[in-house]
């Protein structure tokens, strides 16, 4: 258990905790209902500036909402995109990297053009045409990142599946009887799970940003879901007014994804072997 | 190379008819949208003839094909005038934009990375990495929000919305504007147009900087444990003469073929700070014709992103092989 001593991965994972813990107690720890309006208190300061009122802790939107609210519900929409589309997009990239990797050949020639052509596409800009045909939804986020972002995991995981297939031990299964997907399932996978897990988690940092952009543009979750993107269009619009707004959900953001950065670094380096024995740990 | 070139075009090919097929099959029916609302049945279906809505998607295609042929990418139902002129107004911008903002990552890039391998082996090489993955957090749209937020709002020094001052006209020409302006000698217009494009393009710079600082930081280290280093250390040169002219041309060639990946990112990251700073160049024209469901605009801008990260990528490939002799018949 040498990860769990990491200092990256420890700050990362305390990061997440709290987010995490923001997410499921978002409907105790919310003073308000994240979309009720109080079209009288606009626009308001946090409770500790002049101005602020006490029953909107860190202020309200354009639309008097309360910013605490929308935030902690945020949080929600931010680890339920992270968790799933990483989730998805890793599988997928997963098994087509082993795919490609283990056979080789036409297989592999096959799924290194597609992620040719994909790659070719800017994800931001792939992920909105993907929008324009699915519609917005948290789901319809999830798919499109998903549809999106395999070609992440597929691309690094199929070289480290066709060093690892190529290794003596890999042919010392085979030729003691073993079948493809003993080989598979008992040599190769073990061998490239600490990738997979780094990936994972770089992969949900990601998600948590593309879910915020989508949403920037209003082709994200639905407009009644609290999301943290929407938060920074909202406040985009009245920066000048009320600039703490915009502060608010980027911190939230920056704090996510640096926890899953963190944490996947401290991952990488703890769980890859061939780095800790190059650093002589 | 040349065959990364002939490889390059069916791709491209490939890219453009599977977007064309993708938008065709969705449920939005271009034709009724580009029709009054009061049109009937019948001039709807008179409409879709016309446009060639009827005929299979691959016939489809090629007739699409032949207007980009001409220029014609078929005509904008949001806006009524032909994607390619809306096109032919944004790209030189967007262009423009990635352009300088690579500039600016690229000299963040490497002077970080040489900064993080400067203090290799001291106290602050812990910070240094840490500083690094945060700024790594940081995506280049949220860049463009902070900067905003700093210099355009908090402490208003430069201007956060649109590409030129009111009032000023800007010359016509190749329609890259900073070109345009030093060709008519308009030293106002291009000092205004460098003060709108100083934060989107420094917003991008600094998020794109920190990996490029960290590959080239590890591939300095790993050229330093070379023979050849030692040899010329033990000749007796200076650190500074080492570093610059021995381990950096050729710790610089990883960086780069990382640098054509990230520029790609890059081009696609102009769209969110083209929004956020009100930017008139594709990024803005492809998120109203997404929210409009403008399908010949989609389809001509995805194209053009599409074909620029491609070119940007065959770029470095070229750079890539001009610096590196290791790889020349």
């Amino acid at each position: 258990m040498r990860w769990a001593r990491s200092g990256r991965v420890i700050i990362g994972g305390l990061l997440l905790l709290v987010v995490l813990i923001c997410a499921i107690a978002a409907p105790w720890l919310a003073p308000h209902d994240p979309n009720e309006q109080d079209l009288l208190s606009i626009l308001l300061p946090p409770a500790w500036m002049s101005g602020g009122e006490a029953t909107f802790p860190l202020g309200t939107d354009s639309l008097g909402r309360c910013a605490l609210s929308r935030l902690l519900f945020g949080a929600r929409t931010a680890l339920m995109v992270a968790i799933c589309a990483a989730a998805g997009a890793g599988a997928i990239g997963f098994a087509l990297a082993h795919v490609a990797g283990y056979l080789g050949g036409r297989a592999d020639w096959l799924i290194g053009r597609a992620i040719e052509v994909w790659m070719s596409f800017p994800p931001v800009v792939l992920s909105l045409i993907l929008m324009v045909g699915l519609g917005t939804g948290t789901d319809k986020v999830i798919l499109a990142i998903v549809l999106v972002d395999w070609t992440r995991f597929c691309r690094v995981l199929r070289a480290e599946v066709r060093t690892v297939s190529r290794k003596d031990y890999v042919s010392a299964a085979r030729l003691i009887g073993a079948s493809h997907w003993q080989v598979l399932t008992g040599e190769v996978m073990p061998a490239t799970l600490p990738l997979v897990i780094t990936l994972v988690s770089l992969e949900m940092g990601i998600a948590v940003v593309v879910e915020a952009i989508l949403s920037f543009v209003g082709l994200g979750v639905g407009a009644n879901q609290p999301a943290w993107g929407q938060m920074i269009a909202d406040a985009r619009q009245n920066v000048a007014a009320a600039p703490i707004g915009l502060l608010l959900p980027m911190a939230a953001i920056f704090l996510c994804v640096a926890g899953f950065n963190v944490l996947g670094d401290g991952l990488r380096r703890s769980l890859d072997v061939r780095q800790t024995e190059l650093r002589g740990a | 190379m040349i065959r990364r070139l002939i490889v390059s075009v069916p791709i491209l090919a490939l890219v453009s008819f599977l977007l064309f097929a993708a938008l065709r099959v969705l449920p939005i029916d271009v034709a009724a949208m580009s029709l009054p609302p009061t049109a009937t049945l019948v001039e709807v279906e008179a409409k879709r003839h016309d446009l060639g809505l009827d005929r299979p998607i691959p016939a489809q295609f090629l007739i699409w094909l032949d207007g980009v042929r001409h220029g014609a990418f078929g005509q904008s139902v949001a806006m009524r005038r032909d994607a390619g002129s809306l096109l032919a107004q944004g790209l030189p911008t967007t262009i423009e934009l990635a352009l300088c903002a690579m500039a600016v990552a690229t000299m963040l890039g490497l002077g970080g990375g040489l900064l993080l391998f400067a203090v290799r082996g001291t106290w602050l090489e812990g910070l240094g990495d840490l500083i690094s993955t945060l700024l790594m957090s940081v995506p280049d749209f949220m860049w463009a929000l902070l900067l905003l937020l700093v210099f355009g709002v908090l402490v208003p020094v430069l201007p956060f919305v649109g590409r030129l001052d009111p009032g000023l006209v800007r010359p016509g020409g190749t329609g890259f504007l900073l070109l345009d302006a030093m060709l008519a000698g308009r030293m106002d217009v291009l000092w205004s147009a460098l003060r709108h494009m100083a934060l989107p393009a420094l917003a991008l710079g600094m998020g794109f900087a920190p990996p490029i600082a960290r590959v080239l930081r590890s591939s300095l280290l790993d050229v330093y444990h070379d023979d050849y280093m030692r040899q010329a250390r033990l000749r007796g040169l200076g650190e500074t003469r080492l570093l610059l002219r021995h381990a950096l041309p050729n710790a610089v060639l990883p960086t780069l073929a990382l640098m054509g990946v990230q520029f790609g990112f890059l081009f696609g990251g102009t769209l969110l700070v083209e929004v956020i700073y009100g930017y008139p160049g594709i990024g803005n024209l492809m998120v109203d014709a997404v929210r409009n469901a403008d399908l010949p605009v989609i389809q001509a801008v995805g194209m053009s992103y599409c074909a620029v990260v491609i070119g940007i990528s065959l770029a470095t490939d070229a750079l890539h092989h001009l610096l590196d002799p290791r790889g020349r018949p």
